[in-house]
């Protein structure tokens, strides 16, 4: 940790108002962060650290939408801690196949055997195709903060979030088989 | 599949980014064109396949990690836990200490597992699963949920009135927690059978602003955490001892 330099130190209204407005969305910053680096322990670290970045730089957090600037911080976290370790996005097979795991609410088997294959089919694609994915489908952000939340403009948002349904569509078709799981050719 | 008029609008409108003129300019194009028509159907169903997946709750270790954070940094929330004045000046000294070493020993590691079960306890108003001061109601609770049955006292003539009690997973391990009160302050008492045989004195341990006391007594580990001064501590740990030795 490099300290409190960056900004003025929270005060106790700073503070109460960081519990009110950022704090709710660690769920999301904890989800986010889990699908980014594919493993739970690392994520953790991400969201922890994330959350500390945050309540570091609130004082220049203008209001508007808490969790798209949020999940933008554990973003950029998350590329410091890879290029601190030196290391780049896990190759697939090491990747965990099984993120959704637990008891799962669904009566059916069938159903809870698709959602694997398709929370592995999302954890083998590359970093940049399922974080727009995660952000647009599972965070449920518009296209303006996607483009926040990356810093890409919005036409670039739309065309990258184009090929990364394509390429999921692909990914589950090899895994499913294309005829078994209704899909349609894309 | 030759289509220059919606083929582009197909994501945006599945997004709901569509404005509602585009929408029904799309709707209109989708009906002479079977291909886009399959595009969008797949569009959709690869949207549903995506948010079926269940959340991820978040661990109660990162809330508690995050919690001692923010602490450390900038106190406890108002009006809902008041440190005592001692803790509270120990808070800033050993919150760095944390922020500084993240590795976490296999000690430690047992110490922020009794810190998040105690934040549970504090920082909610269903922390207790089973909510008595009543010892013969909170010891059979225990019951079936645990693999051995631990000591049950009401505290209240020593001044820490039991609440109530619950079960926590403790180095994986699923421990009995009993809570108790003092004050307004909130004790968490985890204990188990003891590893090792004889008595151990109460060591209390500051943590982030936190006492965790540690001792042995009766057959017994147990570990108190609360946000109360040390001597407190060891006057709560010198009430469950002579509890468990009046009742042998």
């Amino acid at each position: 940790m490099d300290g409190m330099s960056d900004g003025p130190k929270p005060d106790g209204n700073t503070a109460e108002r960081f519990r009110a407005v950022v704090l709710p969305h660690l769920d999301a910053a904890y989800g986010f962060a889990r699908w980014l680096t594919r493993d739970p322990m690392t994520a953790q670290d991400v969201a922890q650290e994330a959350m500390l970045r945050a309540l570091r730089y609130f004082h220049a957090f203008r209001g508007g939408e808490a969790r798209p600037w949020l999940l933008r911080i554990v973003r950029n976290t998350w590329i410091d801690l890879r290029s601190r370790n030196g290391s780049t996005d896990r190759p697939i097979e090491e990747a965990e196949n099984r993120p959704a795991d637990g008891p799962d609410p669904e009566q059916s088997a069938l159903a809870a055997d698709r959602r694997r294959q398709v929370a592995a089919a999302l954890a083998a694609l590359p970093a940049e195709v399922r974080e727009i994915l995660v952000l647009r489908e599972i965070e449920d952000l518009s296209y303006k903060h996607i483009a926040a939340v990356l810093d890409l403009p919005i036409g670039t948002v739309m065309s990258r979030l184009a090929r990364a349904r394509e390429k999921l569509a692909a990914e589950l078709g090899d895994r499913l088989g294309r005829r078994d799981h209704g899909l349609p050719d894309l | 599949m030759d289509c220059p008029t919606c083929e582009v609008m197909v994501d945006a409108y599945v997004d709901g980014e569509l404005s509602a003129t585009q929408s029904a300019e799309f709707e209109q194009a989708l009906v002479l064109c079977p291909g886009c028509r399959r595009r969008l159907d797949a569009a959709r169903e690869l949207s549903g396949l995506l948010r079926s997946l269940p959340p991820e709750p978040v661990p109660d270790l990162l809330r508690a990690r995050i919690e001692r954070d923010l602490r450390a940094i900038v106190g406890p929330p108002r009006q809902r836990l008041r440190l005592s004045a001692m803790a509270a000046s120990l808070i800033v000294a050993l919150g760095i200490g944390w922020l500084g070493g993240s590795l976490l020993s296999q000690g430690s590691r047992q110490a922020d597992e009794l810190l998040a079960g105690y934040l549970r306890v504090a920082m909610s108003d269903h922390g207790v699963e089973v909510a008595s001061s009543d010892r013969h109601t909170v010891k059979p609770w225990f019951a079936g949920r645990i693999d051995y049955a631990p000591p049950v006292h009401d505290l209240t003539a020593e001044g820490f009135p039991l609440l109530g009690g619950r079960v926590d997973l403790i180095d994986g391990r699923k421990a009995a927690v009993l809570v108790y009160r003092r004050n307004q302050h909130r004790v968490a008492l985890t204990l188990w059978p003891a590893s090792s045989t004889g008595n151990s004195e109460p060591s209390v341990a500051e943590r982030d602003g936190f006492a965790l006391v540690n001792w042995r007594h009766a057959g017994f580990d147990l570990h108190a955490v609360a946000d109360l001064s040390p001597a407190d501590m060891k006057s709560f740990a010198g009430a469950v001892n002579r509890a468990i030795d009046a009742d042998r």
